[in-house]
């Protein structure tokens, strides 16, 4: 166990930890924007891989393809909410769990259907030869996911801090009816808040694409983001970041320790022990949903 | 009234002659449903009656299978025993679980149900020695008295008798005074509280009773398949046991058969559509959630209304049997 | 409140219970002028590209054969299910087949999970089912007269001919392993460290294991690094196997690497690029899709003609083992005669001596004393971003049919 090894598995940690942490993020932010989790948001993360693959298959190149598929997911975000969930606002929480549920089992099959499950991959210019630190060997990529990481809760910490519509929104969030009281118009609220979401989720899609691989199967990377979501207290968006982070670090370290095994182990035994000890996580206010 | 009970025992007797014309598929998939009941029944006390979300389902059918196949190829212990065994290790265990969970409750309690389930599918993959690990594990037929049912149409049986008595013990706990603290701990906790009902201690029994009826369909499951491995158990199958409660109804005992039963046979319905047939599901499943928002025995209860050609005075009453 | 009708009706039900009978129809699933066959596999979930190459696969050579005449008169016929790579399910697909559809034979292009949930119940039931992707023991051992395994071998079998290339023809003593805890990479990890033991005595110089879904391998690799290996074996998925592969290369690791058969494919090299050159495995076929002889092209333009509109990575690996295994099935039973039984065609398929439809496929054995069609597979390496056949022939004899003398 030398020094290059600690430091590169820190290196490695905090660079599989800013994937959760923008997983995580984008589980947060539909809970703070709507108080809905949103079970399907690691398929949108896989939508948003998906819609960038068609459009650089048509030859457009990557900084086009950005800002179309974030236009298409935001399309998506508000066609699901007016069709799907307005309808069915008022019905207990489990069946909204299960819509977002079937909602991601639908989209999932679909993508499935037509590109089976090969791997693709799309090109990206932040792909590139390895950066030399020392010793130490670091994706570039991955600093590119850090600065959009931070870059995003910068943007959503001004936007519901100092913005009408982002009032508006965590008002509604917090409580509707008084929020329709006060002249808020709730319906384009939910509206911009899911667009809001899918458009984080196939955000963090375009970014990982490149990086890991486009298969059906990478929206499964949302059980590590709730996992980060938790450690950071849920409706913190700067606790999803650290959360995310931290967890990277100790699943890497886990592994290099005990081995593949412990590494699955470890985040939920993390879970856990939060969760008995401290649910409202690492950021969150004291008084978390308790029984 | 009475036409419910006409109609539940016209089921019964249809399931019960099955054998005379089926083939060993259609006992097979009825086998499967009725596993399945039991599953939703016990689900439905957790979640539907004392409104306890819970992720982890799979997993108490995971201990009850391989407690059963366990119990049967290693310690040689009759089916008589290891099912019982099932139940009573799926009930402590379910215990073990619902007292951390006690002060939890929706996005947090989903959680940690989500840390157990994949705690158990550490525990049974990493110890191949025992478990078989991720290769699975064989499992014989069930035995009666030393007298194995190979026969397709006595395990038919087994199964059929076994279920309608699960179905029997959870009506009664529905009906008595669990019950009834069950509901009174979803409506309101802080109201239970007051009226000095135990909603701790409450939550802990609705956990263990959950965890013994799916650990009973496990142990039925292992016997009726074969043949068992880790991936069965997992949060899919979780999340397929709960769309036969909210798709049946949520509270409602014959929902929680009636979705059970709808939801096993779908998919093989389904076979026809091959390759779409979880686009399919999926669909069905949404619009099922979107439109029958009682779930299938609200939809029985609008059509009777419509029938009767009263207007239906209000939605029936959440947990009407 | 129940207690009196539950009784009545239990008695009720026991009575027609013991008064009822059964029949069995002899040979079923043959017509004048049909043969049907059974078929089931993933086609839905994370494993349907297996079961929808190899269904896809087989009904191409089904078509073929249909075309030039059927079988002694008849065509053939298949019925499809899906299995969803779960026991439960390919049971009841199984079930199905026989009991409902009253199919004649069945051909499983599913996984080891879902083909081992039918295994008991096919065995006592006679017909003949043969397997053509499942490498699961349980299939050829304990020896049974009807199950057959077609394109992949046992799974020591792997390890044999992994250990034999590495040592003697690459000149590695130190290996490196990297395999995922799925059954198949982990069975592959276990034969190949079992075989370098028992025929060279060398271990494994490190062996660390990953999870499905991990997208960071960095601590294995530093472990790897730091045993210095001179080949490192990776076995798994491609997805995975293309990170670890990329990750290797920026952590400064130059070892070459070795792949399973499930990764010798233009997935692998699509995900992993450049960081797969110089990558060796062993392919199932002898062939690849993507391979410049003539009987390749011409295999391809009739499955691109069959089959316009599917996406890159198909056809894969697993759309021609079921093509070659549906033509040996084929052969058989032409050989059974008109009067066709199972007993016929068990014989027919006993008497397969080295037979292949083609160039692009491998020749299938059985005897009376195993059932165990395939024991070769090829050696391929990655040269300018495509895998090229590498001439290594096997020198040492099997030990795994052995046990069946």
């Amino acid at each position: 166990m030398t020094w290059r090894i600690i430091l590169q598995l820190a290196l490695s940690g905090l660079s599989i930890g800013s994937i959760y942490a923008l997983v995580g993020l984008a589980l947060v932010l539909p809970f703070k924007a709507s108080g809905i989790v949103n079970f399907a948001q690691g398929e949108i993360v896989t939508f948003g891989a998906y819609l960038a693959l068609i459009l650089s298959g048509l030859g457009l190149p990557y900084l086009a393809v950005v800002p179309l598929v974030l236009i298409g997911a935001a399309a998506l975000g508000m066609v699901i909410e007016r069709l799907l969930i307005r309808p069915i606002v008022n019905q207990p929480e489990f069946t909204l769990v299960m819509v977002t549920f079937a909602i991601g089992f639908i989209i999932k099959a679909a993508i499935r259907l037509h590109w089976q499950d090969n791997t693709f991959s799309v090109e990206a210019p932040f792909v590139g030869p390895p950066l030399a630190l020392g010793a130490l060997r670091l994706n570039p990529a991955y600093l590119v996911f850090i600065l959009s990481t931070v870059a995003v809760v910068a943007a959503l910490f001004v936007f519901f801090g100092y913005s009408r519509f982002g009032k508006a929104m965590r008002a509604t969030a917090l409580d509707p009816i008084a929020a329709e009281l006060m002249g808020i118009r709730i319906g384009s609220v939910f509206s911009a808040a899911w667009a809001l979401s899918t458009m984080l989720g196939a955000f963090v899609g375009l970014l990982l694409g490149p990086v890991i691989g486009i298969n059906p199967e990478i929206g499964h990377l949302i059980l590590k983001g709730l996992i980060a979501a938790v450690i950071g207290g849920f409706s913190s968006l700067g606790g999803a970041v650290a959360g995310g982070l931290l967890l990277g670090l100790l699943e890497t370290y886990a592994g290099a320790f005990f081995g593949a095994t412990f590494k699955n182990l470890v985040p939920f035994g993390v879970l856990i022990l939060l969760l008995l000890l401290r649910p409202q996580g690492l950021a969150g206010a004291s008084s978390a949903r308790r029984a | 009234m009475r036409t419910r009970v006409l109609l539940i025992l016209l089921g019964l007797a249809l399931l019960a002659g099955l054998p005379l014309v089926a083939t060993s598929y259609y006992l097979y998939l009825a086998e499967l449903a009725m596993i399945n009941v039991i599953i939703a029944v016990g689900l439905n006390l957790l979640s539907g009656n004392c409104g306890q979300i819970s992720l982890c389902n799979a997993s108490f059918m995971g201990i009850g299978a391989y407690c059963s196949a366990l119990c049967t190829t290693r310690l040689g212990l009759p089916t008589l025993i290891s099912l019982p065994a099932s139940v009573i290790l799926a009930a402590l265990l379910g215990a073990a679980l619902g007292y951390p969970a006690r002060r939890l409750s929706g996005l947090y309690l989903a959680l940690i149900t989500l840390g157990f389930l994949e705690l158990v599918g550490f525990v049974l993959e990493e110890f191949p020695d025992y478990t078989g690990g991720i290769r699975g594990l064989k499992v014989p037929r069930p035995e009666i008295f030393g007298f194995s049912l190979q026969s397709n149409r006595l395990l038919y049986f087994f199964v059929f008798v076994l279920t309608v008595g699960a179905i029997a013990v959870g009506y009664n706990i529905q009906r008595s005074r669990f019950g009834r603290a069950f509901d009174a701990v979803r409506q309101s906790p802080f109201a239970a509280q007051a009226l000095g009902i135990p909603v701790a201690r409450v939550k802990m029994i609705a956990f263990s009773l959950n965890a013994a009826f799916a650990g009973f369909a496990g142990g039925l499951l292992a016997g009726v398949v074969g043949f068992i491995d880790p991936p069965e158990f997992g949060i899919l199958t979780s999340i397929q046991h709960i769309t036969f409660i909210v798709v049946g109804g949520l509270g409602s005992i014959a929902g929680s058969v009636a979705g059970a039963m709808v939801l096993t046979a779908l998919p093989e319905v389904l076979r026809g559509v091959q390759e779409y047939g979880e686009l399919v599901y999926g669909f069905i499943l949404l619009g099922t959630l979107l439109f029958l928002p009682r779930g299938l025995v609200g939809l029985v209860a609008r059509l009777e209304a419509l029938r009767s050609a009263k207007p239906p005075a209000k939605e029936p009453a959440y947990g009407a049997p | 409140m129940f207690g009196k009708r539950l009784r009545g009706l239990f008695c009720v039900a026991a009575t027609l219970f013991v008064l009822s009978g059964q029949t069995r129809a002899d040979e079923p699933g043959v017509t004048p002028d049909s043969i049907s066959i059974g078929a089931f596999g993933p086609i839905t979930g994370p494993a349907a590209y297996i079961g929808l190459a190899g269904r896809d696969g087989a009904i191409m050579a089904i078509k073929e054969i249909n075309a030039a005449g059927g079988i002694n008169g008849r065509k053939l016929s298949m019925t499809f299910e899906d299995d969803g790579h779960s026991p439960t399910k390919a049971l009841a697909a199984v079930k199905k087949l026989i009991d409902q559809d009253h199919v004649f034979m069945i051909f499983c292009v599913a996984g080891s999970n879902g083909t081992l949930g039918t295994i008991d119940f096919v065995r006592e039931n006679g017909r003949v089912m043969y397997v053509s992707f499942a490498s699961a023991p349980g299939v050829t051992w304990p020896f049974a007269r009807n199950m057959f395994r077609g394109g992949t071998t046992e799974v020591p079998r792997y390890g044999e001919l992994y250990a034999e290339y590495l040592h003697d023809y690459l000149n590695a003593t130190k290996i490196a392993i990297l395999n995922g805890r799925e059954e198949y990479p982990k069975n592959e990890g276990d034969a190949l460290t079992a075989q370098l033991k028992n025929w060279y005595q060398i271990a494994p110089v490190k062996r660390a294991e990953f999870n499905i879904g991990d997208k960071d391998f960095t601590p294995q690799l530093l472990e790897i690094q730091g045993a210095d290996p001179q080949v490192i074996a990776i076995f798994g998925n491609p997805a995975e196997a293309a990170i670890a592969m990329r990750q290797a290369k920026e952590l400064g690791m130059n070892q070459r690497f070795f792949v399973g058969p499930t990764m010798v494919d233009q997935g692998l090299l699509s995900a992993a690029k450049q960081s797969a050159e110089g990558t060796s495995g062993f392919a199932l076929i002898p062939l690849l899709p993507t391979s410049s002889n003539p009987e390749m092209k011409s295999w391809l333009a009739k499955w691109k003609q069959e089959y316009p509109n599917l996406p890159a990575g198909r056809p894969n690996t697993f759309d021609l083992l079921a093509y070659a295994d549906i033509f040996v099935v084929a052969d058989a039973l032409k050989r059974a005669g008109k009067d066709l039984t199972t007993d016929k065609l068990i014989a027919a398929l006993e008497a397969t001596h080295e037979y292949r439809v083609g160039a692009i496929a491998t020749p299938r054995t059985f005897t009376k004393k195993h059932h165990i069609g395939n024991l070769r597979l090829q050696a391929m390496q990655v040269r300018n971003g495509e895998w090229e056949p590498v001439p290594f022939e096997s020198k040492r004899e099997s030990d795994i049919l052995k046990r069946y003398e």
